[in-house]
């Protein structure tokens, strides 16, 4: 992979399907998002505020997610997002793709997923 | 805590985002990097530690503003037709381009105020001559299945009558022998002096056939229409208009079975009609009254005396030609029962509608054409604006098409920018259409039918989006397919220089200019030549003398003055009575005036020639006149005297013939003393004297000659009744009709005097619908051309302002003001040269198509097509030499500068 084009892309549309992915059962903010991401990948990815919230207005702007502001009692005010209906398909071709990509990867690097 | 929000906006700072966007970013990551400031104390690390560890969050090598770049736009300046990668969405686009549009409208408001203002004449005038055209051509009458109804007339044209009027008897018998018809009515004009109520007044009339509004279709308002018995002789019952039975009666219901005074006889209401009903009418007929035509005996069995018209309705099956074969077979029948009567005559049958209306069609489907035309260099005008000013928005329509708007929405919307512009213009034309028709009303001929009706509609408000939404399209077409051949590295190559958008846009400009002078010549000669036919008209002599010329009809009861010896003394009285009276010069007593009445006619024997076959045998109009009448009229006597108050029952029978029936009959001789008498020289009627011989007189209009007549005293003739009276005056005849009517009312109190009008005004009427077609196409011709002008002169200031440099350049070369003003003339010329020539041959033959509407000129006339082609040259050759002028003045160094 010498093109840095198609990293960037590559890395970008594997973010893309993180996020999708973690606002599908329910809205979250920005930091709960990013707290997930390296949760979940238990510290292997992180994601700095200068590449999170770009990506979060990114997404938005297309019309896969929403942001919206929100006062819950004792807490502060913050902006949660959610999955559109559009995102929804997005996120369920992405996944295929995904999937497509992985097992294509592997056929030919020869690793296997139990 | 540490004050991130400042950290934050300094990175914001150099994107240019709205101010509430960036007040929300920086809300939102302040929350975000004071979350995991608070996180890492939760950890136990220090404030000093913590607040690092975050800011070295924010300085990461995708720095903020680098990513948030990418996704933020600055304020847009154009938040339409950006290359978004959605799906486009119809509504949600026009909305935008609606909005957009606006304000790209607002923004221009003189471009947009001149852009509306031609597109408002053009589509008003259009709406304007629509509403016409609705209410006069569209609208179909108001009787039951009207395209079933025709009319039926005699064909005689060997006497030069192609549709003469049915006599009774003929009428009769086609109603027996006809098998194509439902029903057959006829119908005569009849007026009616109504007395006992109020003022007298005479009122127009008709005997009709009694089932002649059951054929029709018409329902009375009250009571009913007459039944078949009440079609004989004697039987007095009267149906009454809408429009009178308000006016006398307040629209009393109880009217029906009053009786009311009718030329001094009792006649019976029976019912009351609605005023929509209008027989065809040769002259201004507003029927106030009708009742059953009832022919006497001897009525019914005259063949030789035409005076009815007959109106009939188709049954469902046949069609138009097999009811004409019939009528054929039926006329030619009838020429061989009754030779002498019938011989040659045949029959027409033609639609009512086009009865009614049809002699207005040619005039309304020419001028409907020629506000098209208006409106088509309307278009060509808004359509150069659009390209000028798309020339200007070049760089705008370059970064669009850089930032990735496709092309497909960008000429999207350009459209709807036109459409809304010309939709604008639809509105304030609405405006224009409606103050025109009012003005437009005042002028239209009182005979034309359904003219009252004339108003902007359901249909005419349909018919002006229709032709707004279709203008917008086609000049905006032009620019908008230029927009999107739009060379997007070319333009930015020339670094924005405004080059005109290329060859392509100077080859558009160039052609609608020709196109528009193309069709201002095509309307120009067209007006050009009605104003010269409508000019010949008026300049033909009627024959007599029509200024200082007041006329009054005075119809006198035939009950109360049933004879020639009461009449005579009721007019010499008027006339003893009018004569005094300042101001009047002289008075004369006559029965139809010329221009009110075409004239009735007959045929003549005369003395020492044998008598001509039925067929060749020529109808001579007379006239009853009484003493004076040639003097007052100013009809010019030629040879022997007229009549004077000598001529009574008592003295020789006299009659005054006029120039072409004494060069007819007596072509080598003095007519005077020589005897006629109507009819064939066996009849027992008394011979007459030829004691006068006057001018011709034309008849009815001014574009039928002059045919052969006579005169007879009203004194002399029994059957002959005066009904008309005439006075010349010294001072404004109007001005006398009071003190005339006065002194009829000294006469017999219960007379009524109607008509009441100048001379003038009457043959003006003659002329008034060449005058009103004439006018309106003269007025859209000249808008065309003041169009076209303003056309020209704007491609022109464009061409010139284009060309600044080149100009700036020759003149600092050494080109002398002269060469620079012959060359942009010089490029004008060739523009309007070329409009020529497309729109002199495109005039020859569509002017063809009006010929019916011209007089004393022919449709091709030459003098017209050079006069026109000059004004248009000499209007051009205006419109460019003040840009040209202009051009001449430019100074090299501010030329070369400039760009």
């Amino acid at each position: 992979m010498t093109s840095p084009g198609l990293d960037r892309e590559l890395k970008k549309g594997s973010a893309e399907l993180l996020i999708l992915s973690l606002v599908e059962d329910r809205p979250r903010h920005g930091y709960d998002i990013g707290q997930l991401i390296e949760l979940r990948s238990r510290g292997a990815l992180r994601f700095n505020v200068a590449s999170l919230y770009p990506l979060l207005y990114r997404l938005e702007k297309r019309g896969w997610i929403r942001g919206r502001w929100v006062e819950k009692a004792g807490q502060r005010r913050r902006r949660y997002y959610r999955l559109t209906p559009a995102g929804k398909k997005v996120l369920a071709s992405q996944r295929d793709g995904w999937l497509e990509f992985v097992k294509a990867i592997g056929r030919i690097t020869g690793i296997q997923y139990a | 805590m540490p004050d991130f929000r400042s950290e934050i906006r300094a990175r914001l700072a150099s994107l240019g985002l709205s101010p509430a966007r960036e007040l929300e970013i920086a809300d939102e990551l302040t929350q975000h990097l004071e979350d995991e400031y608070e996180h890492a104390l939760s950890r136990g690390v220090s404030e000093d530690e913590a607040e690092r560890a975050v800011l070295a969050d924010l300085n990461v090598p995708d720095s903020l503003d680098r990513e948030l770049k990418r996704v933020e736009r600055p304020v847009p300046p154009n938040p339409v037709a950006m290359g978004t990668q959605r799906r486009s969405n119809m509504i949600g686009d026009l909305g935008q381009d609606v909005r957009y549009g606006l304000r790209m409208l607002a923004k221009n408001p003189a471009f947009t105020a001149i852009a509306v203002l031609a597109l408002a004449l053009g589509i008003g005038a259009n709406s304007a001559i629509f509403s016409v055209v609705n209410a006069i051509l569209l609208r179909p009458l108001p009787y039951k299945n009207p395209k079933q109804l025709v009319m039926v007339w005699e064909n005689a044209t060997h006497l030069g009558f192609p549709k003469d009027t049915p006599s009774p008897a003929n009428f009769l018998d086609w109603r027996q022998q006809t098998t194509v018809f439902e029903g057959m009515a006829a119908f005569t004009e009849r007026s009616f002096n109504l007395t006992g109520v109020g003022e007298p007044e005479r009122l127009d009339g008709r005997r009709v056939s009694s089932n002649l509004f059951d054929l029709l279709g018409v329902r009375p308002i009250i009571g009913r229409t007459f039944v078949p018995q009440e079609d004989q002789p004697g039987t007095k019952v009267v149906l009454l208009n809408e429009s009178l039975w308000k006016r006398r009666f307040g629209g009393d219901p109880s009217v029906i079975g009053r009786v009311l005074t009718l030329n001094n006889e009792a006649y019976t209401v029976v019912g009351v009609l609605p005023h929509s009903v209008r027989l065809p009418a040769f002259v201004n007929w507003r029927d106030q009254v009708w009742v059953p035509i009832a022919f006497s005996a001897e009525e019914a069995a005259g063949r030789g005396n035409h005076f009815l018209e007959v109106i009939a309705r188709l049954k469902p099956g046949p069609t138009l030609q097999q009811a004409r074969a019939e009528m054929e077979t039926i006329a030619a029948r009838l020429a061989l029962q009754y030779p002498e009567y019938n011989t040659r005559r045949g029959s027409v049958v033609s639609p009512l509608h086009e009865e009614i209306v049809g002699n207005m069609k040619p005039a309304l489907l020419i001028l409907l054409g020629a506000v098209a035309f208006v409106l088509l260099i309307a278009c060509a005008n808004v359509a150069n604006l659009l390209l000028a000013r798309a020339a200007v928005r070049q760089k705008e329509i370059a970064l669009r098409l850089a930032l990735g708007a496709d092309r497909a929405r960008l000429t999207k919307q350009l459209l709807v920018e036109s459409v809304m512009l010309s939709l604008l213009g639809g509105v304030v034309g609405l405006g224009f259409a409606y103050a025109g028709l009012r003005v437009l009303t005042r002028f239209i001929p009182p005979d034309i039918a359904h003219a009252d009706t004339i108003a902007i509609d359901g249909k005419v408000l349909a018919f002006t989006l229709l032709i707004a939404l279709v203008t917008g399209l086609i000049f905006g077409l032009a620019p908008a397919s230029q927009a999107s051949h739009f060379n997007l590295s070319e333009t930015l190559k020339e670094g924005g220089r405004d080059s005109g958008a290329g060859a392509r846009g100077k080859r558009l400009r160039s052609s609608l200019v020709i196109a528009e002078v193309a069709v201002s010549v095509v309307l120009l000669i067209g007006a050009g030549l009605l104003i010269n036919s409508f000019m010949h008209l008026s300049n033909l002599d009627p024959g007599f003398r029509a200024d200082h010329l007041l006329a009054l009809s005075v119809n006198l009861s035939e009950v109360k003055y049933p004879d020639t010896a009461r009449r005579t003394a009721f007019f010499d009285e008027v006339v003893r009575r009018v004569q005094p009276l300042p101001g009047v010069q002289s008075v004369a007593v006559a029965g139809n005036l010329p221009f009110t009445y075409n004239g009735d006619s007959m045929s003549i024997a005369v003395e020492g020639i044998p008598d001509p076959p039925p067929d060749q045998w020529p109808d001579v109009i007379y006239r009853a006149i009484g003493p004076g009448y040639f003097r007052t009229m100013g009809i010019p006597l030629v040879r022997g005297r007229e009549f004077n108050d000598g001529d009574t029952l008592d003295t020789t029978r006299g009659v005054v013939i006029g120039e072409k029936t004494a060069k007819h009959y007596w072509p080598n001789e003095d007519p005077i003393g020589k005897r006629l008498k109507p009819g064939a020289t066996t009849s027992n009627t008394p011979w007459r004297t030829v004691i006068g011989v006057v001018k011709d007189v034309r008849q009815n209009d001014f574009i039928a000659e002059p045919k052969m007549q006579m005169y007879f005293s009203y004194k002399q003739v029994e059957q002959l009744v005066a009904n008309a009276l005439i006075v010349r005056t010294s001072v404004d005849p109007l001005g006398l009709a009071m003190p005339v009517r006065n002194a009829i009312w000294s006469v017999d109190k219960d007379q009524p005097v109607a008509n009441i009008d100048s001379m003038e005004n009457i043959v003006a009427g003659a002329v008034a619908r060449q005058r009103f077609s004439m006018l309106l196409l003269a007025i859209f011709a000249g808008l065309a051309l003041v169009l076209a002008a303003v056309g020209i002169y704007g491609v022109m200031s464009y061409t010139v302002a284009q060309q600044t440099r080149e100009i700036g350049i020759r003149i600092a070369l050494g080109a002398k003001r002269g060469d620079v003003l012959k060359m942009t003339v010089k490029q004008a010329i060739k523009l309007v040269g070329l409009g020529l020539v497309i729109g002199l041959p495109s005039a020859f033959i569509l002017t063809r198509v009006m010929s019916t509407l011209l007089f004393g000129i022919s449709a091709t006339d030459p003098i017209t097509f050079l006069g026109i082609s000059l004004v248009v040259l000499v209007v051009a050759l205006l419109a460019s030499y003040i840009p040209a002028l202009r051009a001449t003045k430019v100074d090299p160094m501010i030329a070369l500068r400039a760009q």
